[in-house]
């Protein structure tokens, strides 16, 4: 059910003021941590939640964290992965603008848990207003001494950076984030080795999510017991949803993990825009697989969107109804993906090219026989041969949309125009 | 089987068992075995970063194929580089990479050394399914072709490349330069340099080298000649002590390229462009085929009879009416042992003189036989082992410059090792960029501040305890911090920081370059720097490299081509020869000296120019212009051969066999790649053939005269080093009146000594001399790049462009000696340590 954990205080313009955040019981977390806990206590504590990543692969936060080496004599990094660029995920821009001093807080106390004296919070570049409002946080947190030396008299340095990235979308992918922070061009790195060991400037560098650190100070204050009373056994808390496409109100809803994806989508979003059908949904980020109207009673949780055969990724739910022409919303997929592709590895950087061209000509009405073996090979050589999951990025949805609806693919090719009675395609 | 040995692992491959030490890739560990896995981005001296995909293995248990250049070796896997599946996902790379490939192999430069063709033949692909128009990257709108320039020397053309990244990759990890990169993303990812930016770095020839396919060429090999129709050659470069190893690729008379060789113990397959477009001053125009005779004014063609039989007349008289000891002998360093030898057998067997000096461009040098620092550079270094070390010490060298090879391996330790490196001159450099703390001292006080960091060492109580450290504040002056900062302009903090560095470092590398070995003071440099090898316990636990300069100044040294030897080299000689001269020799600056005073009447200069190169211009023409008779051999008419008697052609390094001995000591052999050129000889027949007109050979065939050779080469004096604390006095030279700013004469990157002029491409780098300055330096002078600036010493004038420097930060002017049109040499003075100059803008009218 929809639940306020991270939104409690959303719609509260003056939430941005650290004052207005102090005074909602705010940076109370971060004394705590400071004060009376260990490193160690708030890995473990974090460990009990079950926090999992919300950047996309779901991995638990607290032993992300305690994979750090305890014993390195480098310094080490906390970043803050505020990249959000996958088609259908507006979350994080939502809690830096509003809620801003959730996100530092939480960072403090990542930091604090894996040693780091210098965290970086690195923001999509196109992001002018999360920009403004993180630079404008940041500086109230120093002046209030909640960053900076000595905090909390505790002896505790911690400094922060605001980073605007360079607008690429594979700069939110953890390694190419390195490099580009490192001033390099923002290409994936090979794991391993994996950050936690040598991240930024090959010193252990933990990399997480927007909102997976807004989560962090609730945990601290109300135990992990709490968190995991909320959500379901493997996938605990709360999670933010962003809900698109033809809904009749689109929106970001905070969800208890394992709600429902039909009360996601019928009574928050109020049900499919002009009273059509549902034809698809997907649940994750563009590069989740879809999800089809009998499967609306789906979990959204990972262990049950997996099970359904999709992923609960990033949260972006994008809803499609029936006059959508699947060739269509696959079109406009790769050819972000071809353009997204960082060029490194050969398979996803030629392949995505090659796909997009085949695609894009089934679109435009010139599709040639054979041209669906075509993109199945081409995608079966992409899957699980690349870098980065930027590739099977690109090839889930298309290896789904030709899976579950290959006739409306085998007409477009025939007919030279789309089955569905589009509003959105080429003829 | 399981191995004990920690640092080994055990794996199969392919059904072969392996054991390799941890750490190695899966890749190398089947090469280990003589399994080849196909790649594309992978190379042995960079970082792996698994982008080509070519190299898939199947590991049993892994899901995935994976790649086996970036996948570490463990314990227990099994692997097949083989199987179908690997086999399926091999192809489907080629096939990507080929889609919006040319195919233009006909015309392509890479045909037949193409990594692409060669791989995409061995996997039989033939057929592709794609269907589309390929992608074409254009520059030039008007060409139907991508022709592009990123460099003076590199033309691009994008749709070859298969986005490899081993130039990017290299250009940054191991020459540490930022000019190129890639742009744009996914499949029109492009290789090009940042704005107004060239790609022209001294390493830049090797970007064209490790590119796997035809995507960067150069302009000297390009639609020139295809690959197979060369033969290729075992070389040796010529143009530096590091002594890199080249091949050169010749087709009949011509040689078309030199590429690396790769040698581990020295360039681990890197080489400069000084090396890789030297080779074009062999079949340069101008070179010297017929000996010249002087006639009246003019020097007039002649036959080699008449040269020898006039050289012959001229010595014998001479050395009948006067004495051997009249007649001198200059031989370049650069030349191949046996020619330095048999100059050395033609002095000391037939001319009785001991009038010989390789020594050239140093001003005036201690004569001592057996001085400090003769006994140091005779001692072995390692270029390898540098690798060994925690801290590298650089001490008077623009090391990028003098030894471009060495920089890398020190670049190498401090980027990848983790040492620390420290260098000391009296302007900064680019091989400082990466230096731990850059100290730049004012010009002529550096055994100063030398003394401030032993004395800082001692205090610190850092000293090694091989050496009686007590002793040291009365021998050396300065002997406190404060006073060897006041006097070098080095902070204190910083010569105590340094110090400290130096006295707990468990390994040091000190290596010092021209800044010391040319410098008049090099005895109390020498000395110096000895103190703080043993109380830094260097001689244990480290190495000192006193780098000699040209391609064979070490086998110069050691075939005894100087005035005074020692003696247990002389007693070598005499037994090699039956006799040796007894005169006392002089070195080059007492025979132009001596010219001068018309106590030496004949000289004898082989591959060599002082007029050009000695560091004094005035003394030197004042020296030549005296003498009755001058004889010099040299590829091309040079300054020094237009005041010559007698001008023989000398041949080329190219066209004979031979070898040089690099600044480790390694003797390194050259094969011939081209016949000498016209009437051309090595300077050993030219040699031969005055001994034998003055009264005998000095060899029946080169071969013969080699074990000879070889028995001094390989002759090791390794002297024991004295382990006491020696008397450093500094005496500081002031800057008289107007002439201020201390001048340094170098040679410019991508020039050496007096020949490189003559290569095409070199020059397209740089074909001028001129006035490097710091920015502040010129915002004084109103001037900007290509400004003209007089140029003013108490004895001389030029006139030169500025280049405004990225490194130099103090006010010195450097100034590049490698143009005869621009004799910067007239600015210098043989006595003065450190030469002065006053910059004056040079206004337009
Ligand atoms: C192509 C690509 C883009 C990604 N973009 C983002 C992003 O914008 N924001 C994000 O938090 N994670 C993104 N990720 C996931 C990150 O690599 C990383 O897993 C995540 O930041 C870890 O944080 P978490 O554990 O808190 O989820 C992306 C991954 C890929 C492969
Ligand atoms: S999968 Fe695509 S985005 Fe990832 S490294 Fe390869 S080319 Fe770059
Ligand atoms: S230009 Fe050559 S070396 Fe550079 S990326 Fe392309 S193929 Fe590789
Ligand atoms: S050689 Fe291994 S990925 Fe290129």
């Amino acid at each position: 059910m929809e639940k306020k954990v991270l939104f409690t205080y959303i719609d509260d313009p003056a939430q941005v003021k650290v004052e207005t955040y102090v005074g909602h019981g705010g940076y109370t977390a971060w004394q705590k941590a400071l004060k009376q806990m260990k490193p160690a206590d708030v890995i473990d504590e974090v460990k009990k939640s079950g926090l999992r990543g919300r950047g996309g692969a779901g991995f638990p936060a607290g032993l992300k964290w305690s994979f750090v080496p305890k014993d390195s004599p480098k310094p080490r990094y906390l970043i803050c992965n505020a990249d959000e660029s996958e088609p259908g995920t507006c979350k994080d821009r939502v809690l830096m603008e509003h809620d801003p001093h959730g996100v530092i807080e939480g960072m403090a106390i990542a930091s604090y848990a894996i040693g780091s004296h210098l965290c970086f919070i690195y923001i999509r570049g196109e992001f002018g207003g999360p920009i403004r409002c993180m630079e404008q946080a940041v500086k109230e947190a120093y002046a209030k001494g909640y960053l900076g030396k000595n905090v909390f008299g505790t002896g505790y340095d911690l400094d922060m950076i605001v980073h605007t990235g360079g607008g690429a979308y594979i700069c939110g992918e953890e390694t190419a984030l390195l490099n580009s922070l490192e001033g390099e061009r923002g290409m994936s790195r090979i794991r391993p080795p994996f950050p936690a060991i040598e991240g930024l400037y090959a010193c252990p560098t933990v990399v997480n999510n927007v909102e997976t650190l807004a989560s962090v100070p609730h945990i601290i204050n109300n135990g992990a017991e709490w968190y995991t009373s909320m959500g379901t056994e493997k996938s605990a808390g709360t999670k933010i949803f962003s809900l698109s496409g033809h809904v009749n109100k689109p929106g970001n809803y905070e969800l208890e993990l394992g709600t429902p994806l039909s009360y996601l989508i019928n009574d928050l979003g109020g049900g499919i825009k002009d009273g059509l059908k549902l034809k698809a949904v997907i649940p994750g980020g563009s590069s989740t697989p879809f999800l089809l109207p009998d499967q609306l009673d789906t979990k959204l949780d990972y262990e049950s969107i997996a099970a359904a055969g999709s992923m609960l990724g990033s949260g972006g739910v994008i809803v499609l109804h029936e006059k959508t022409c699947i060739v269509w919303v696959i079109e406009r997929l790769i050819h972000f993906y071809r353009h997204e592709s960082c060029g490194k590895c050969t398979p996803c950087r030629e392949g995505t090219g090659w796909l997009e061209q085949l695609i894009s000509r089934i679109e435009r009405g010139e599709g040639k026989p054979g041209d669906l073996e075509k993109i199945e090979s081409i995608c079966d050589n992409i899957l699980g041969r690349t870098v980065c999951p930027l590739g099977d990025a690109a090839v889930m949805p298309i290896q789904s949309a030709l899976k579950l609806f290959r006739d409306e693919w085998q007409y477009h090719i025939d007919n030279k125009r789309c089955l569905v009675k589009s509003e959105f395609a080429f003829a | 089987m399981s191995s004990a040995d920690d640092n080994k692992v055990t794996l199969t491959i392919d059904g072969r068992e392996v054991t390799v030490p941890r750490g190695m890739t899966v890749l190398e560990a089947a090469k280990s075995i003589g399994i080849e896995i196909p790649t594309f981005c992978w190379h042995p001296k960079l970082k792996p970063v698994g982008a080509c995909r070519m190299c898939y293995v199947e590991i049993e248990k892994m899901p995935k194929l994976a790649v086996s250049c970036a996948t570490e070796a463990m314990p227990g896997m099994v692997v097949h580089t083989d199987s179908d599946l690997v086999k399926q996902g091999r192809r489907a790379v080629l096939e990507f990479i080929l889609l919006n490939h040319p195919l233009d192999c006909p015309t392509c430069d890479k045909g037949g050394e193409c990594d692409l063709q060669d791989l995409t033949f061995a996997h039989g692909i033939d057929d592709s399914q794609f269907d589309f128009n390929k992608y074409r990257f254009i520059r030039d709108k008007k060409s139907t072709f991508d022709d592009y320039r990123l460099g003076p020397e590199i033309i691009r053309n994008q749709n070859r490349c298969i986005l490899c990244y081993k130039c990017v990759r290299s250009n940054k990890e191991v020459f540490g330069e930022y000019d190129l990169g890639a742009f744009q993303r996914g499949n029109i990812t492009e290789i090009d340099t940042g704005p107004g930016q060239q790609v022209d770095s001294i390493y830049s020839g090797n970007l064209v080298e490790i590119c796997p396919v035809g995507a960067l060429t150069n302009t000297d090999w390009r639609y020139n000649i295809r690959v197979w129709k060369t033969q290729k050659v075992n070389s040796i470069c010529q143009y530096c002590a590091d002594g890199c190893n080249l091949t050169l690729w010749k087709d009949r008379q011509k040689i078309y390229r030199a590429t690396s060789r790769r040698n581990d113990a020295i360039d681990e397959g890197w080489i400069c462009n000084r090396g890789r477009y030297g080779y074009q001053i062999a079949n340069a125009e101008g070179r010297l085929t017929v000996p010249l005779i002087k006639r009246g004014e003019r020097q007039e063609n002649a036959t080699w009879d008449e040269a020898i039989e006039l050289i012959a007349r001229r010595f014998k008289e001479i050395k009948d009416k006067k004495g051997g000891v009249c007649i001198g002998g200059l031989a370049y360093p650069g030349l191949d042992s046996a020619s330095l030898y048999a100059f050395s057998k033609l002095f000391r067997t037939i001319l009785n003189s001991n009038n010989v000096d390789f020594r050239i461009d140093y001003k005036m040098l201690p004569e001592e036989p057996g001085d400090l620092y003769t006994q140091i550079t005779s001692r072995k270094f390692s270029i390898a082992g540098i690798e060994n070390s925690d801290v590298v010490l650089v001490i008077g060298s623009n090391l990028i410059n003098e030894h471009p090879i060495t920089n890398l391996r020190v670049r190498k330790v401090v980027t990848q090792k983790g040492a620390k490196l420290y260098t000391l001159n009296p302007f900064a450099t680019k091989s400082g960029d990466i230096s731990t703390d850059e100290i730049i001292y004012r010009a002529g006080t550096v055994e100063a501040l030398i003394n401030g960091l032993c004395v800082s060492i001692v205090e610190q109580k850092l000293a090694s305890d091989t050496v009686d450290a007590s002793k040291l504040a009365t021998r050396v002056e300065p002997n406190t911090v404060a006073q060897a900062a006041k006097i070098s302009g080095v902070e204190a903090d910083r010569i105590v920081g340094l110090a400290q560095a130096l006295g707990e470092a468990k390994h040091i590398t000190l290596i010092t370059g021209e800044l010391l070995s040319t410098s008049i003071t090099r005895d109390a440099i020498t000395a110096a720097i000895m103190n703080l090898a043993l109380l830094c316990g260097m001689a244990e636990n480290g190495q000192i490299g006193f780098l000699s300069k040209y391609a064979n100044s070490k086998g110069a040294e050691k075939l005894g081509v100087m005035p005074l030897l020692s003696d247990s080299l002389i007693a070598e000689m005499k037994t090699l020869w039956g006799g040796y001269p007894e005169q006392k020799g002089l070195g080059a600056d007492r025979m132009i000296l001596s010219a001068k005073k018309e106590e030496i009447d004949a000289l004898f200069v082989m591959g060599s120019d002082p007029m050009l190169c000695y560091p004094d211009g005035q003394f030197v023409r004042e020296g030549i212009e005296k003498l009755d008779f001058l004889v010099v051999a040299d590829l091309f008419e040079t300054r020094t051969t237009q005041m010559a008697d007698v001008v023989l052609p000398l041949s080329s390094i190219a066209e004979m066999s031979g070898d040089f001995v690099n600044l480790e000591g390694t003797v390194q052999h050259f094969d011939q790649a081209i016949k000498p050129l016209g009437q051309s000889m090595p300077g050993y027949d030219i040699c031969n053939k005055i001994a034998s007109a003055l009264k005998e050979p000095l060899f029946e065939s080169v071969a013969r005269m080699q074990p000879d050779i070889m028995r001094l080469l390989l002759r090791e004096e390794n002297p024991e080093i004295q382990r006491e604390l020696r008397e450093v006095k500094t005496s500081v030279e002031q800057a008289s009146g107007e002439y201020t700013v201390p001048l340094f004469v170098v040679d410019q990157a991508h020039h050496f000594a007096h020949l490189t002029e003559r290569s095409k491409s070199l020059s397209a780098f740089c074909s001028e001399a001129h006035l490097e300055l710091s920015p502040s330096m010129a915002e004084k002078l109103h001037a900007e790049t290509g400004t003209l600036i007089r140029v003013e010493s108490e004895v001389g004038k030029v006139i030169l462009p500025v280049i405004i420097s990225e490194h130099i930060d103090n006010d010195v002017a450097v100034v590049t000696r490698n143009f005869s049109a621009n004799p910067v040499n007239d600015l210098q003075m043989r006595k003065q340590r450190v030469d002065y100059v006053r910059l004056t803008r040079v206004e337009e009218k």
